[in-house]
């Protein structure tokens, strides 16, 4: 009755464009990353020069570094904001006076473009003009500049991470418990379970697929960041992160052949790391066919 | 009686307290957004105070008249409308694909799509420029002498972004709608098809009214994503096509960045996605579930 | 509605007094000479800076009425200005038929040919050529724009040079002037050597502490995110202390001591020792200044004194929208360790950057003749000092003897004089065709010096190493 070819001819156009716009442009790269390859170099165009780049990657230190600052980034960040999420869920599943405004206030932030979030907080946070520091300063003698300590701009990154994804977390989650049935939530209170069992032995089962997919997108996410925390810190010490180094490789240094590689590798590893979450959530779903 | 009204007054002031607290938070930088949109930039540059002083507006008439922000607004309004249209057409086709037809290494195929949002994208510029400029390009179109097209690039167009924009809300798109559309029993197909209905039929009568509010959430998603988008549209446009991020950029020059303009302008930028949002909340979480509401 | 009218009117003003600007005479050159490329368009990509404003708002506009050639502007931020320029020239795309080229990043833009020769097209096409267009009537600044030949590739658009900046209300006050002499033993000044300066900037910091003022003594580009620190160090206090051409070794192509260079030798380590010492008195936000913040906390008043670039100079002594020290600005030639100026007046050196761009016209414009015009429009000598007066820049030196830049030269009390007498002691980024490469390289190991992760010593050497590596890589290495 269903004929795969019009499966395939449905799916088509989206074939179409992901393989032109993203595919295409993946072979470019994966092509360039083999290549020694800087516009600026005495030497003009491309030369073969094999697996060099990715030997040199492995001993960039630069490199390691803001993969380490990426990943300490995405763990801090997306762990509040799933704790954080999670809990304002919660609170919205109950009614009461207000909670729609609430609710739309507590969207806001997502609405705001990147580069513009990142001009916000450079605003809040550079002294001079940031009321942070200067508030920081007069009320608890603290000296806060994201220029001078790098654990403060990594801080100050997560926070208006935080700040600007939360909301997303917030209503993911709280689709994923109003989907959740009433019976199983009363028949544990029944049988004498307090919350926390409740929660871990009930709500969480049941809120996994949504919890693992919200964790997947916001780690794709999260690992490209570039404009916002470009605009607030220029991608200095404690920022550097991937996504910003591959930048200054490949614009300002116009080294394509090494930014190249770096992209295939870092790309390589998300698909990894997602792949294996990917597994987590099918794996549970398959579970659940059983 | 009485300790249970204790409780309920002791969790009515914890929950406000607790969004009051959320609240302000979640306004300060919004608010600290406004403030400086109302100020001078000698103003700017004295100590902080988050009051506001007074209302002086000359940084919004002075991005409201400007004819190049205009333009800006209208390509970002377009390009994002466009994509988001676009994304929710295709990625119901391809979900509807994905989730009814036994397609050889469907899984994969799905994983594949997803992965095209991972892709770190500055690296990508380039060949995506060579590829605007070079491969999509139309010398000329001579039909009875005239001339149609003359050197016609995908470069600086809104469709362009529009076509490029798809390569990172479509996954997003059909992995939202997979779960919306995977939780449509099969049998309301079938029956649908057994009274007559076509393919397009059953898309139609069945599928669009069912997964109707995961669409809505996939347009919104779409559109806020392409709306707010900033590294392809610097690079790929130059014009005539350039959009309303880019124009945030501009701000930041050699000889200062007028902060209080940037600011301005990032309030406007932010009236249209919030009032979408507020119209389509309900959606928006019902829309959200990627599945989890399979009975 | 009384102030729209009046805006409108000044606008008529404006409007009338620039068509005044080129004779009627002329009128007729410009319509013959472009007469076969009437109609075209011609696009450029440029910053939004008060200089480029002014070309996209007043000279293009009179330049289309004059030729019927249209100019399309495309502004964009400092960062994406170079990759977008370099994408289409490299990819040879055609997209701009004129660029602004950052002073800087000539070199590299001549190494890889992708400018088209203006001397040579001026002579190849006699019929385009404007009387009034005289190359050699530019300044010095565009000798930098110069292959080995002399020949010309950007008509200059904006110049400055970065001056020493002081708060004349602070300096003049005779309280704290009595107060320094008391701390120091000597009267206070604007700085003339790297001890008084330093001496300035402690005494201010210290002052501004005890009055409970936000104000410290001196500003520091030290953005730890951003190149604009590192240009600091290189372009700036590097050369006042003697250090040259980022102590790298051309014909060596080494950037360490050992191997010609001299970017690990001792005078760059005393200036970047120097530098970074200066920190404790400057603004908190000095970690995260680029080139137009230190402007803004300079302007805010914020620091006493401080090393700002010129095109900065005019808006903070002149403009009260953005400046809370209007009038009280002191500008002066930058300090310089004993034997720079002397280097710099026998061409041996150099006291800082000539900072500034131009306007070149890629091989890939498919409208060369048509920009070839607009660029003599914007390189005529009668457009030049309504220009200088909206964008305090200055390339023509026709343009000192002007009646209103001899106004606004008492305004900012002597920039203008100090750039045609002194604006020869400053020089043009050193001739590298690898320019951001090894500028990008350098920047990491600046970021940690400033952080305090590294010494000035152990940061200088480890970034002598590795500008050596990266030479080596692209090929320009000994």
């Amino acid at each position: 009755m269903r004929n795969p070819r019009t499966g395939w001819l449905l799916l088509s156009p989206t074939l179409i464009i992901l393989i032109i716009f993203g595919f295409a442009p993946f072979l470019y790269v994966l092509f360039v990353g083999f290549n020694q390859w800087n516009v600026f170099s005495a030497e003009d165009g491309l030369i073969f020069n094999g697996l060099d780049n990715f030997r040199r990657l492995v001993f960039d230190e630069d490199f390691l570094h803001s993969v380490g600052l990426t990943l300490r980034f995405a763990i801090f960040a997306i762990g509040s904001q799933i704790v954080l999420g999670f809990l304002l869920a919660q609170m919205l599943t109950r009614n009461f006076p207000g909670k729609s405004i609430f609710r739309v206030i507590h969207t806001l932030p997502l609405m705001v473009a990147p580069i513009a979030v990142g001009a916000i907080w450079r605003l809040l946070v550079i002294p001079g003009f940031g009321p942070v520091p200067f508030f920081l300063d007069r009320w608890f003698d603290f000296d806060y500049r994201i220029g001078t300590y790098p654990d403060q701009a990594m801080l100050t990154s997560v926070i208006m991470d935080v700040w600007h994804w939360t909301p997303f977390v917030t209503l993911t989650m709280l689709a994923g418990l109003s989907a959740i049935p009433r019976e199983p939530v009363e028949q544990a209170k029944v049988d004498g379970a307090n919350r926390l069992q409740v929660f871990w032995y009930v709500t969480l089962p049941f809120l996994r697929p949504v919890l693992l997919t919200t964790v997947f997108i916001r780690i794709m996410d999260a690992i490209r960041t570039v404009d916002e925390v470009w605009m607030l810190a220029g991608g200095g010490p404690g920022t550097r992160f991937t996504g910003i180094y591959i930048w200054r490789v490949v614009f300002p240094r116009t080294d394509y052949g090494y930014g190249s590689s770096i992209s295939i590798i870092t790309l390589y590893l998300t698909i990894v790391l997602c792949w294996l979450l990917f597994i987590a959530i099918s794996g549970k779903s398959k579970d659940e066919v059983e | 009686m009485t300790t249970s009204t204790q409780q309920r007054i002791g969790r009515f002031f914890t929950t406000y307290g607790i969004w009051i607290f959320m609240t302000v938070l979640t306004l300060l930088p919004i608010w600290w957004m406004f403030v400086v949109s109302m100020r001078t930039r000698v103003e700017l540059f004295a100590r902080p105070n988050l009051a506001l002083s007074r209302l002086w507006l000359e940084n919004y008439s002075n991005v409201l008249t400007d004819s190049t922000f205009q333009r800006y607004m209208t390509n970002s309004l377009v390009v994002s409308t466009g994509n988001a249209l676009l994304v929710m057409v295709l990625a119901l086709l391809a979900t509807y694909a994905l989730s009814r037809y036994k397609l050889a290494g469907r899984d994969n195929i799905f994983f594949w799509l997803i992965t095209n949002r991972m892709a770190p994208p500055a690296a990508f510029l380039l060949p995506l420029f060579i590829m605007f400029t070079r491969t999509f390009r139309i010398e000329e179109i001579t039909i009875f002498d005239v001339t149609l097209v003359q050197g016609w690039t995908l470069y600086d167009t809104q469709i362009g972004l529009i076509l490029l924009y798809c390569v990172f809300n479509l996954p997003f798109a059909i992995w939202l709608l997979k779960g919306v559309i995977d939780g449509i029993p099969i049998e309301l197909d079938d029956a649908a098809m057994i009274d007559g209905a076509g393919l397009l039929g059953v898309l139609r009568y069945v599928i669009l009214p069912l997964s109707a509010p995961g669409l809505a959430v996939t347009a919104i998603l779409s559109w806020i994503f392409a709306w707010n988008e900033y590294l392809f549209a610097a690079n790929l446009t130059s014009v005539n096509a350039r959009t309303i991020t880019t124009a945030l950029a501009e701000f930041v020059t050699v000889t200062g960045t007028n902060w209080g303009e940037l600011a301005a302008m990032s309030m406007i930028t932010l009236i249209p996605s919030a009032i979408i949002v507020i119209l389509a909340q309900r959606y928006i979480v019902m829309g959200l579930t990627f599945g989890a509401v399979k009975e | 509605m009384k102030k729209l009218f009046t805006i409108v009117l000044l606008l008529a003003f404006a409007l009338l007094a620039n068509m005044s600007l080129v004779t009627a005479d002329h009128h007729g050159w410009w319509a013959e000479a472009a007469a076969p490329y009437a109609g075209t368009t011609i696009r450029g990509v440029s910053e939004s800076t008060p200089p480029s404003n002014y070309v996209a708002d007043v000279l293009a506009p009179l330049f289309t009425e004059y030729t019927g050639i249209n100019v399309e502007f495309e502004t964009t931020s400092w960062d994406q200005m170079y990759s977008k320029a370099i994408n289409d020239m490299e990819a040879n795309t055609g997209i701009y038929d004129f660029v602004y080229i950052e002073q800087d990043i000539i070199y590299s833009y001549l190494a890889q040919d992708y400018l088209v020769n203006l001397t040579q097209a001026a002579a190849d096409h006699p019929d385009l050529a404007f009387a009034d267009y005289d190359e050699a009537a530019f300044t010095s600044f565009a000798d930098y724009f110069k292959n080995a030949d002399g020949d010309l590739f950007g008509v200059p658009m904006e110049a400055f040079v970065k001056v020493y900046l002081y708060r004349k209300d602070l300096f003049e006050n005779a309280d704290i002037q009595a107060a320094f002499e008391a701390d120091y033993g000597y009267p206070l000044t604007p700085a003339e050597t790297f001890e008084q300066y330093r001496d300035n900037a402690e005494f201010f910091t210290g002052y501004g502490e005890g009055m409970d003022m936000d104000l410290w003594g001196t500003t520091v580009q030290g953005s730890t995110g951003h190149p604009a620190s590192t240009y600091e160090f290189l372009e700036s206090i590097g050369p006042s202390f003697g250090l040259y051409n980022w102590g790298i070794n051309l014909e060596t192509g080494s950037a360490q001591s050992a191997n010609g260079g001299a970017l690990d030798g001792d005078t760059a380590v005393e200036a970047l020792s120097y530098w970074v010492g200066l920190l404790p008195f400057a603004p908190p936000e000095a970690t995260s200044s680029t080139w137009d913040e230190v402007a803004s906390s300079f302007a805010a008043g914020r620091a006493a004194q401080g090393w700002v670039y010129g095109e900065n100079a005019a808006w903070i002594a002149t403009d009260e929208t953005r400046s809370a020290i209007t009038g009280n600005v002191g500008v002066r030639l930058p300090v310089t360790a004993p034997g720079v100026i002397e280097d710099a007046e026998m061409g041996n050196g150099y006291i800082g950057y000539y900072d500034g761009g131009a306007f070149g016209i890629p091989h890939s414009s498919r409208n060369k003749e048509a920009t070839l015009l607009w660029l003599q429009f914007i390189g005529q000598p009668s457009v030049q000092a309504e220009w200088a007066a909206a964008g305090a820049r200055i390339t023509h030196t026709a343009t000192f003897d002007d009646p209103l830049i001899a106004e606004q030269d008492t305004k900012v009390d002597g920039y203008y004089t100090l750039l045609e007498e002194q604006g020869p002691l400053f020089a043009g980024a050193p001739p590298f065709p690898f320019h951001a490469q090894v500028r990008e390289i350098i920047d990491p190991f600046i970021h940690r010096v400033i952080l305090g992760e590294l010494t000035a010593a152990e940061g200088l050497s480890q970034a002598a190493a590795a500008v050596d590596e990266e030479l080596a890589r692209l090929g320009y290495g000994g």
